[in-house]
């Protein structure tokens, strides 16, 4: 796979993407250089197409990704891989705001923390985070697994649909309506499994796993007190 | 006589019943003296709805749902202006025979995007989602304005393929929830519409009650089924203006620059809003005035939210002009627009096109008087139906019961769409000729009168007759 080598620099938005998406559909690998933490660098990558960042990115990197195998040098912005629903999307530093938010599919992972929010409204797929998440984690998730191996925020996995987070660490504070549950060893297996491709299975974790607690679910009357914290 | 002595008739007393009115010409069970108001009540406050309400929220300990529109009596409408046309001063088109344009092209004014949207009449049907409406009424609604040239939009539900194929002209909504958010949807529409806010209920998200969550919308919004899904206000991926700038330039980048992007929102301070939604870079923005229609949603926000949409249009317009956006945005108003009458009121206020909901479902059927058992159950009648919220609509339009969907035919509802749309389009050109109009977009403020001072107020409309705007 030969190799494209775009330069970003202060260049209008759509020509970037149209270079990088030419080179994609072109076959090569994309080396993107000169970022400058633009926003909006490599939307709806093609599936199958490998493209690297070389520095920082602004907002919704990776965005609508439907397949890209993504790499991130160092620390992207808000809403990393937003929508995407293919591919995998490595990040070398910290991850802004929203990471992965309403995504549908694939994997992000982020080796430093990520930002609040992380994994909001996600409807499938998988966040794997080594550092800490923000808080307000996995708001209203549909779907999907976000797992922080180094802790988590405040109000963590708040009004959950059926998504789940995963936290080895401390989890400052739990959002509305969570059940914090121990995890069998088939779902402890399952997660390993998530994280076996990126070398990062550790036995030893004491996993915290949180799912709806379903109070949310529904509007009753009888429970018209819980209903009240939203 | 000495003044300390009480006074005496020189006569004796009658009968008490007498003095009481209780003579021979009394009429039996109907006392004098004893108001109507005894019956009827005359408590401003407590009325019979007040005094229900209080019943209703005693026994549910949360507040009442419903559908369709708000129910506040109080807000001033279409009905409170009147056209003007030409007589001596201006020269009226001949209304019977020329011609007088309907074209309407939104969001091409910026110059950015590739293929604006070039509609053959200013009304388009408004984004109502698949599991709010079934999926054969939004296939009515995607052929019927097919046939009119016009387009829908697909609601919060995510991108239906019976509405696609229907629709020749397509309008993909993103909206804070993102149900089935996907890139070859975003390329296959023809034009996204961001959503902040809605004028049945500004300020708080979409409401789907658990009978309509049925399998195939669950699989559509990756929920589980049967859950009362109550949607987010807040987009995930971006808090303030700046940042939906950004947004607005990812979705720009995704679909290669093609397609116009919308804003739509409530009407809450469109004088601000529409400015900020301008300078984010909205190709379209759609004001959406409280008399806006709904699937669901809290009955409290329905009534007693947002501001009229005679009078957000206006403000709406006014913002644009300021900023120098008019012509590089294009305004669509939205709210309780029931007839060509009320579109062509809206376009004369400053509306480059109008988005109808309520009306084109009824158009389909809705309140239609069939069925009467089935009203019945759900304790109304029809002409009264507001019970989209239950899914249980007896003339299949708002419901996701196979059984019920049977109900309304979609070839004929489409044809009554279509129709409805062409009879709405006559009435715009009727009004906008005798106007002297050739084209339904030269309709414009001066062309209209209040007929209350409440209108007047709300929209800077001269009121009748005196031809001065107060300086409110």
């Amino acid at each position: 796979m030969s190799e494209h080598i775009v330069d970003v620099g202060k260049r209008h938005i759509k020509e970037i993407n149209e270079e990088i998406q030419d080179a994609c559909a072109q076959g090569k690998k994309v080396r993107v250089i000169n970022t400058l933490s633009r926003h909006n660098l490599g939307i709806g990558l093609p599936d199958g197409a490998e493209v690297s960042f070389e520095g920082s990115v602004g907002y919704y990197c990776g965005g609508l990704n439907v397949g890209a195998t993504i790499d991130i040098e160092r620390n992207c912005g808000w809403a990393l891989g937003e929508g995407m629903s293919k591919g995998m999307i490595t990040v070398g530093g910290r991850a802004g705001m929203s990471c992965g938010a309403a995504m549908i599919g694939g994997t992000i992972h982020v080796k430093g923390d990520a930002g609040p929010r992380c994994g909001v409204a996600m409807k499938g797929g998988n966040i794997v985070v080594e550092g800490k998440i923000g808080y307000q984690s996995g708001f209203m998730a549909h779907a999907g697994k976000i797992i922080a191996l180094g802790g988590a925020g405040e109000s963590c996995a708040d009004a959950l649909w059926q998504g789940e987070v995963w936290v080895a660490g401390e989890v400052e504070s739990l959002g509305v309506d969570v059940n914090v549950v121990e995890p069998t060893a088939e779902e402890v297996a399952e997660v390993d499994k998530i994280l076996e491709p990126i070398g990062l299975v550790d036995s030893s974790r004491d996993w915290r796993k949180m799912i709806s607690g379903q109070r949310l679910w529904y509007f009753e009357s009888r429970d018209a007190s819980a209903w009240l914290m939203i | 006589m000495s003044d300390n002595q009480p006074y005496e008739y020189p006569f004796d007393l009658p009968d008490e019943d007498e003095i009481r009115f209780r003579d021979a010409g009394a009429i039996e069970g109907r006392p004098a003296g004893v108001p109507s108001s005894y019956d009827e009540g005359g408590s401003a406050r407590w009325t019979p709805e007040a005094i229900s309400e209080v019943h209703a929220l005693a026994q549910l300990g949360r507040y009442q749902v419903r559908g369709y529109n708000t129910f506040n009596k109080r807000l001033p409408t279409f009905d409170d202006l009147t056209f003007v046309p030409a007589t001596m001063t201006r020269l009226p088109l001949e209304g019977y025979r020329e011609s007088c344009d309907t074209t309407t092209v939104l969001g091409g004014g910026r110059g950015i995007v590739e293929n604006p949207l070039e509609l053959k009449i200013p009304i388009y049907i408004a984004s109502m989602s698949f599991g709010a409406l079934s999926a054969s009424a939004k296939a009515s609604l995607g052929y019927g304005a097919s046939k009119v040239g016009t387009m829908t939009c697909t609601g919060e539900g995510g991108m239906l393929e019976e509405e696609r194929e229907a629709s020749n002209k397509l309008v993909y909504q993103m909206s804070p929830a993102r149900y089935g958010i996907d890139l070859d949807h975003l390329r296959r529409a023809d034009g996204l519409e961001i959503v902040v806010g809605q004028g049945a209920k500004p300020g708080t998200g979409g409401l789907l009650l658990g009978m309509k969550v049925s399998p195939r919308v669950s699989q559509m919004r990756t929920l589980p089924e049967g859950v009362d899904q109550r949607s987010t206000i807040r987009h995930p991926d971006f808090l303030g203006a700046d940042d939906l700038a950004v947004k607005i330039e990812e979705l720009r980048i995704a679909t290669n620059y093609k397609v116009p992007i919308s804003i739509k929102m409530g009407a809450t301070r469109p004088r601000f809003d529409v400015a900020v939604a301008a300078k984010a870079g909205a190709d379209i923005i759609v004001v959406d005035g409280a008399e806006g229609g709904t699937g669901a949603s809290p009955e409290l926000l329905l009534n007693h939210t947002g501001i009229p949409t005679i009078s957000a249009i206006r403000a709406a317009r006014e913002a644009l002009d300021d900023c120098g956006m008019t012509g590089k945005v294009s305004l669509v108003a939205a709210g309780g627009i029931r007839s060509g009458v009320d579109a062509a009121k809206a376009i004369a206020l400053g509306a480059d096109a109008v988005m109808i909901g309520n009306s084109a479902m009824i158009a389909m059927g809705c309140n239609t008087p069939r069925y009467p058992e089935d009203y019945a159950k759900l304790g109304t009648s029809p002409g009264a139906c507001h019970h989209c919220h239950t899914g249980m609509c007896p003339v299949g339009i708002a419901t996701q019961d196979p059984e019920l969907e049977k109900r309304m035919n979609p070839k004929a509802g489409a044809e009554r769409v279509a129709r409805f749309l062409t009879a709405m389009t006559m009435e715009i050109t009727a009004l906008a000729k005798a106007c002297g109009k050739s084209s339904v977009h030269n309709l414009e403020v001066e062309d209209l009168r209040a007929l209350s001072f409440e209108a007047s107020a709300f929209t800077g409309v001269k009121m009748a007759g005196i031809d001065r705007a107060y300086d409110w």
